[in-house]
């Protein structure tokens, strides 16, 4: 198998070690090896947020600028500070309103490399559930519609039950289908 | 029994010292190097082990404290950050001449960034100087069988051996195999030899031989410690370019080469870096015309090399002498290397055009804030409020993050809100002039090293205000225990000792102890401890800021939830985001005023007496 390079961002407190221990996790199960490069300390009190998942046989567990294949993005200007690292004919999942995103300016870039862009309100989303702070999962939900990269919705499911704590599984699960629901539409 | 888990780096090597039969690790938190002894006591706790574990309230006291373990014939390891390793420097020089009995471990976590650090020191330097062995880590798997390795030498050849992984180590993360973790039965005794364990300066020179010849014979040995040391130079070719690296940048240069196909480049892989393989080198250095060497974060292996004809590197500019190597960095300098030597060059550009695109949004700078409910926040704004003309010297942790408030104008190192402050005072009094001074230092911080300096400026007649900001935890690196709590790092019960009695124990007479969430209150005592500096004989004053971490403690640290809402009262004088800088509170453009994001505010209710015109109000 081709090496897969994922990029997560948001904001310090989103969830992002959270959402790539899941996909991590997710890939071990089913026999992959991964790399995963994190922010820890003084970053985490509400800075921009980055987590670095490599999936097959690398050495190094950091992405490099230009290799990403998949972007996922808990909040939007946290998307485009990221978007360097995009490969060509990388994908962008971002949390960030469904008719204005990308804004206008990265538009010509993203183009050239061909890039796909999808969003998802997935804030309003989890909102809606009376579950704020799983902004994640509604996002990661909405990636695993797209069967882009090594994992598929299923095998996330499976990690979700598996690592949940027992009062949030029923939340974390409807979170995550809600927001797969929005991209399998 | 063996099982398959995702390990953090640090767990990596929590993993590799209990596999090694380690029975005694003591650390003091400090990112990167935190999670390592937390992960010992989850696998010490999961497999029965009886090993001996504990947070330190320093890295010298740590580096002692498992010395004499090693002395006595364990095992025995401390971990701490890199300028943790500062502090501990003074156990460390002399510890290499005298060197142990059992196995001697020093865990010292590189920040190269920095991310979360005073400075971008070099770990491996540090080894350089006191004379130690020191072994550099490419990824966790590879961390977890080094520290086999250094407990192995460190035995045989009676001397201290440092592992130095750094962030990108530390906090990567790799899927182990892993089981049948055992108890190392070695017991502790003690020999008496003077002239050894308290050896004066005529054996002093006689172990210091010994120690230059320890590390010639380790160096003969790292020539051939394959795979932490190895080239792959074919027998006979010559090469126009060389690369020369070691730890983690030797993962980023492997993986660009093999990405590229440039079988066309050798690599020499240095992971043991001191004593120096001069063999090794010497034979990659004839086959290659040029060699380029790639190392983090200072210049190691660049001046064992000695030859500026031949080498690329910091000292000739193809290398940034600052920063972190991430894998773009070092895609763009091995290019421009190959570029200046006319050499076929790397695929792409590395999408600078992106990285200006970026630029030019200018997206909000996200600079770390305190949390939302801290009670940090509530004591810089009411200290600012009641000295508004004080200097402000700080110190290291969470609340360094007071800058945002402007409460913290200095930030030097462990301990240096109290030493700095005493030394203003001085400074200023000495020309006639009354310069007010408050200093802020942590709880966690003030144990590991306040006490000296607070003797000190009692001791001398300093006069200035300190609050300890008490939220009872080591907030910053990971909610670690502090000696305040009483309770250990295996979680069981220690001696609970009291900052008030330490800090009287100082010879400071008046404490006083206030919850900085009541403004009104913590501002009358800070006017009446200003009083009492000011009285002839008066002296320091420390007022006890406690409050839990609302993040430790999530569900006590505000027992009286209050919703707050923003008025129309609110005339965007922005008092509260320079003052507060609270991230729940914001400015809503719509509205056209500053408004409550529900989501992020933790209800502690603080902010409702910070607003000059009264706009915040429950709701």
């Amino acid at each position: 198998m081709e090496n897969i390079n994922f990029v997560l961002s948001g904001l310090g407190g989103q969830g992002i070690l959270f959402m790539t221990k899941l996909l991590a996790r997710s890939a071990v199960d089913k026999g992959l090896k991964i790399l995963v490069a994190e922010t820890h300390g003084m970053a985490q009190r509400g800075g921009s947020v980055v987590s670095h998942l490599r999936v097959g046989g690398v050495k190094g567990s950091l992405v490099r600028a230009g290799s990403a294949h998949i972007l996922l993005a808990l909040e939007e200007n946290e998307a485009y500070r990221n978007i360097p690292f995009l490969a060509k004919g990388g994908k962008l999942y971002a949390n960030a309103p469904t008719t204005s995103f990308p804004r206008e300016e990265v538009r010509p870039y993203l183009e050239k490399i061909g890039v796909e862009c999808h969003s998802i309100q997935a804030s309003d989303i989890a909102a809606g559930l009376a579950a704020p702070m799983s902004t994640n999962l509604a996002l990661l939900g909405f990636f695993s519609a797209f069967q882009e990269g090594p994992i598929s919705y299923d095998e996330l499911k499976e990690t979700i039950t598996q690592v949940s704590p027992d009062r949030l599984r029923e939340i974390n699960l409807k979170v995550f289908d809600k927001g797969f629901e929005w991209g399998a539409v | 029994m063996t099982q398959k888990e995702i390990f953090l780096g640090n767990g990596a090597i929590a993993l590799g010292l209990l596999e090694a039969g380690c029975q005694v690790v003591t650390s003091y938190p400090g990112t990167p190097s935190s999670e390592i002894l937390p992960e010992v006591v989850r696998l010490i706790k999961s497999a029965g082990l009886n090993t001996y574990v504990e947070w330190s309230t320093n890295e010298k006291v740590a580096f002692d404290n498992a010395f004499a373990a090693a002395v006595s014939g364990k095992r025995a390891a401390c971990c701490m950050k890199q300028v943790g390793l500062n502090v501990a420097a003074d156990s460390l020089m002399s510890a290499a001449y005298i060197g142990n009995m059992g196995g001697f471990v020093i865990i010292s976590c590189d920040d190269p960034g920095p991310h979360s650090s005073q400075t971008e020191q070099d770990t491996r330097l540090m080894a350089r100087f006191a004379k130690v062995p020191v072994l550099d880590p490419s990824s966790p798997e590879e961390a977890r069988q080094m520290v086999a390795v250094a407990f192995d030498l460190s035995e045989e050849f009676q001397v201290p051996v440092i592992l130095r992984p750094a962030i990108r180590v530390c906090h990567a993360r790799e899927s182990l195999t892993w089981g049948g973790l055992k108890n190392n039965e070695q017991k502790a005794s003690f020999e008496r030899n003077p002239g050894r364990w308290a050896a004066t300066p005529r054996f002093r020179f006689i172990l210091h031989g010994e120690l230059n010849g320890k590390l010639k014979e380790i160096g003969r040995r790292f020539e051939k410690l394959d795979p932490f040391n190895f080239h792959d130079l074919k027998p006979g070719e010559k090469y126009p370019l060389g690369i020369l690296a070691g730890g983690v940048p030797y993962s980023v240069v492997r993986d660009i080469l093999s990405d590229e196909d440039r079988k066309d480049i050798p690599v020499l892989k240095m992971c043991a870096p001191h004593p120096f393989p001069e063999g090794l080198a010497k034979e990659f250095m004839s086959a290659c015309e040029k060699v380029l060497v790639i190392e983090e974060t200072d210049t190691v292996i660049e001046y064992f090399l000695r030859d500026s004809e031949k080498v690329l590197g910091r000292f000739s500019d193809h290398v940034p002498s600052e920063g972190e190597l991430v894998p773009e960095v070092v895609y763009g300098l091995i290019n421009k290397t190959l570029e200046g030597l006319q050499m076929k060059g790397l695929s792409s550009d590395g999408r600078q055009s992106a990285v200006e695109l970026v630029k030019g949004l200018e997206l909000p700078i996200r600079k770390p804030t305190l949390c939302p409910g801290c009670p940090h926040r509530a004591s810089f704004f009411a200290i600012r409020k009641a000295r508004p003309k004080a200097i402000f010297t700080s110190d290291i942790g969470c609340y360094t993050l007071g800058i945002n408030l402007g409460g913290v104008d200095t930030c030097l190192d462990m301990g240096a809100g109290i030493t700095m402050a005493s030394g203003f005072y001085h400074s200023f009094a000495q020309d006639q002039v009354d310069q007010p001074i408050v200093a802020t230092i942590g709880d966690s911080t003030f144990y590991h090293s306040g006490t000296a300096g607070l003797l000190n400026a009692v001791y001398n007649d300093s006069r200035f205000i300190l609050v300890i900001l008490d939220n009872q935890t080591t907030a910053m690196t990971g909610m670690q225990p502090t000696p305040g709590l009483g309770i250990r790092a295996d979680g069981t019960k220690g001696k609970m000792i009291p900052l008030e009695r330490v800090v009287a124990g100082c010879g400071v007479d008046f404490i006083e102890v206030v919850d900085p969430y009541d403004l009104e209150a913590m501002n009358k005592l800070i006017k009446k401890a200003v009083e009492y500096t000011n009285d002839p004989a008066g002296g320091v004053a420390v007022i006890i800021a406690r409050h839990p971490c609302v993040i430790a403690y999530r569900e006590e640290a505000i027992p009286q939830k209050k919703k707050v809402v923003v008025t129309e009262d609110c005339v965007e004088c922005n008092f509260c985001h320079d003052r507060f800088e609270c991230p729940a509170l914001y400015k809503d453009t719509d509205l056209g005023r500053t408004a409550v994001d529900q989501t992020l505010c933790a209800q502690c209710g603080v902010c409702l007496d910070i607003c000059p015109k009264g706009a915040i109000i429950e709701a």
